[in-house]
Formats: C-alpha cells, sequence, structure tokens
C-alpha cells in the first residue's frame, strides 16, 4: 500500500512536471524575422466574408494590429492611412487587425478616421496571440512569401520606427 | 479608477431616461463586472481598469439601460470576444470538467485523508496477544519456576 502511495504521488508530481513543460512549449511567441507569418482566417470589420492572410501571397502586407481603446492607434491610424494610399500603387496591401475590442467601438473608429484599408476583427485575440503581440499597436511589413520582413512593437509613428518601417516595406515590395 | 468611476457614471446618466421601465428586474453593472473578464489584463472587470475594460464597463451599463438581461448582455460579449471574456466556464461539454474537477478533487483529497486517520488511528491501537508468549524456557525448567512461584501465593 505504501508503494502504491508513493507511486500515485510520484506520478502527481510528473503529471504536473509534464503540464508545465507542456505549457512552456506552447507559449505563443512573435514569428522572427525571416520566418513564415501564420497564417489566419478572420471576420472583416469593415463588410461581410472572411479574409485569409493566405489569399494575399505574392503580394507584400502591413500587418497592423490596433484597437479602439488603444491611444497610439489614434494618431497612428491618419499616418497608415496615408502610406496605404500611397504605397498601394505598388501593390502593397495594408490588413488591420483590431484586438481585443467592440466591433461597434472599431467600426466607429475607422469611420471616425476614415480609414479605407481592409479591416479584420480578432475579437478573441487568437490570431494576435499567434503573432505575439502583447500591447497595441504592433505592425508586421510580410514579403510576397508571406515571410516576415520586420516587426515593429510600437507605433510607427515612433521616430524609431518610421524610418524602419518604410525601408522594410521597401524591402518587402523588392 | 476616478476616470473610469466617472465613464461609467456619465454613461448611466445619459441612458437613464430611455430606462425607466424594464419587464423584468434589471441586472447590475456590479454583478456583471464580476462575471466578465478584462480580455487584455486576464482578471475579471472589477479587478481591472485597462481601457479595454471600461469600454466594457460602458457598453454593459448601455445594454442593461436598454432593459437588457445578464445572460443577453454575457451573449452580446461572448459573441464578441469569444468565450474566454466569461469569468465562469460553460456547463457543457468539455468545458464542464472544470466544475467537475475541483469537487472530484475535493472529494479525492477527503478520501485520502480519511483512509489516512484511519491508518494512523489503528496504528496506535496496542496489540493484543492473542496467545501467551513462549517464555523460550524448556518444559522442566518451567516446571520448576512455576513451582518455585507456587510457593508465594
Amino acid at each position: 500500500l505504501k508503494i502504491t502511495a508513493q507511486a500515485l504521488a510520484l506520478g502527481l508530481v510528473a503529471g504536473l512536471l509534464a503540464l508545465l513543460v507542456w505549457q512552456l512549449g506552447h507559449q505563443q511567441h512573435a514569428p522572427a524575422v525571416g520566418a513564415v507569418a501564420p497564417t489566419f482566417t478572420l471576420h472583416r470589420l469593415d463588410g461581410p466574408g472572411n479574409v485569409s492572410l493566405a489569399s494575399y501571397r505574392g503580394k507584400p502586407v502591413v500587418l497592423n494590429f490596433w484597437a479602439s481603446w488603444c491611444n497610439p492607434c489614434k494618431s497612428e491610424a491618419k499616418v497608415l492611412e496615408r502610406d496605404w494610399s500611397s504605397y498601394r500603387s505598388r501593390g502593397v496591401v495594408f490588413l488591420g487587425v483590431d484586438y481585443h475590442d467592440l466591433a461597434s467601438d472599431a467600426r466607429r473608429f475607422v469611420s471616425h478616421h476614415r480609414l479605407t484599408f481592409t479591416m479584420l476583427e480578432d475579437g478573441s485575440g487568437n490570431v494576435t496571440g499567434s503573432y505575439g503581440v502583447s500591447q497595441v499597436p504592433e505592425t508586421y511589413v510580410l514579403n510576397r512569401q508571406g515571410r516576415v520582413v520586420a516587426h515593429l512593437a510600437g507605433p510607427i509613428t515612433d521616430p524609431g520606427f518610421s524610418g524602419q518601417f518604410r525601408s522594410a516595406i521597401a524591402k518587402a515590395v523588392a | 479608477v476616478i476616470l473610469r468611476f466617472l465613464a461609467v457614471a456619465a454613461a448611466a446618466l445619459a441612458f437613464a431616461g430611455p430606462a425607466a421601465a424594464c419587464a423584468h428586474p434589471r441586472t447590475s453593472l456590479s454583478y456583471l463586472q464580476g462575471q466578465v473578464m478584462c480580455p487584455t489584463c486576464h482578471t475579471t472587470l472589477d479587478m481591472s481598469n485597462s481601457p479595454a475594460a471600461e469600454r466594457i464597463d460602458v457598453f454593459i451599463s448601455k445594454k442593461i439601460d436598454a432593459c437588457w438581461t445578464a445572460q443577453q448582455i454575457e451573449a452580446a460579449l461572448k459573441a464578441n470576444y469569444g468565450a474566454g471574456i466569461l469569468a465562469a466556464p460553460s456547463h457543457k461539454g468539455f468545458d464542464l470538467l472544470a466544475w467537475w474537477l475541483p469537487i472530484a478533487g475535493v472529494l479525492g483529497g477527503a478520501l485520502v485523508l480519511a483512509f489516512g486517520v484511519w491508518r494512523w488511528s489503528r496504528r496506535r491501537e496496542p496489540d493484543e496477544p492473542d496467545e501467551p508468549t513462549d517464555s523460550g524456557l524448556d518444559e522442566e525448567t518451567e516446571r520448576r519456576l512455576d513451582d518455585l512461584l507456587a510457593r508465594f501465593d
């Protein structure tokens, strides 16, 4: 009986250790530069239907994670819209992913800032999590093969990021 | 916290007019704040003052004023944010485990404890000898010893 109790205790400890290892192994990390960006399909925020990232393979993609409750996103929105207008003729796709947000608030935000690039909703934050985004705004620039060219963990309006953003787009387009 | 309180109070005041009458008892913001999670900070709304939580507070206040029930509000939030927005898991499917496992754990623990106490109390009971113990003396010596002791009786 004593051996059974010891085996049970050992089994319990081994189970807890396995759980810890599994948890550590499944933590979501930001995809590294050069890695293929995680694929996803999300509902459109600005209309009916879904959008899949895979459908943009062959085109450079700017993937911007934002939320209506995020203050830096407000100043960034204007810049993103301006950049979208100037880069769209070169085949660059801009995708906005609204994260952990009320869809009604997000639509109001899009309308208020007159954003015209494709907007997607990720209310559950699952897709955002797969990109390792912990706070918005964050932006990924992907090349035509769907690989990460740059990851900007902050507003692209930041002095440190604005130049990096443009050079990443130039690299993704090339 | 003050800003959050003011925002909620302002929302409540703004919608106080049309919310005069409801066909059912009105739910409360404080109740739902304990039932709904803040999506960015993973605590319930009443423990959070993040901007995302504030927006949900405002949403809930508006829906309460529009006579929505707690179930309707929770369903709307679940549709928007997914099941993870609710603090309590559902009573269906795999989520049911979250309700039963703690109960099974407590019962299992109580059983182990009871068994341990039972074993401990048995170990402490003095053993009653069923038969006289063997003295280790041969029969002749034992007889002589009995005779000797009989003299003192």
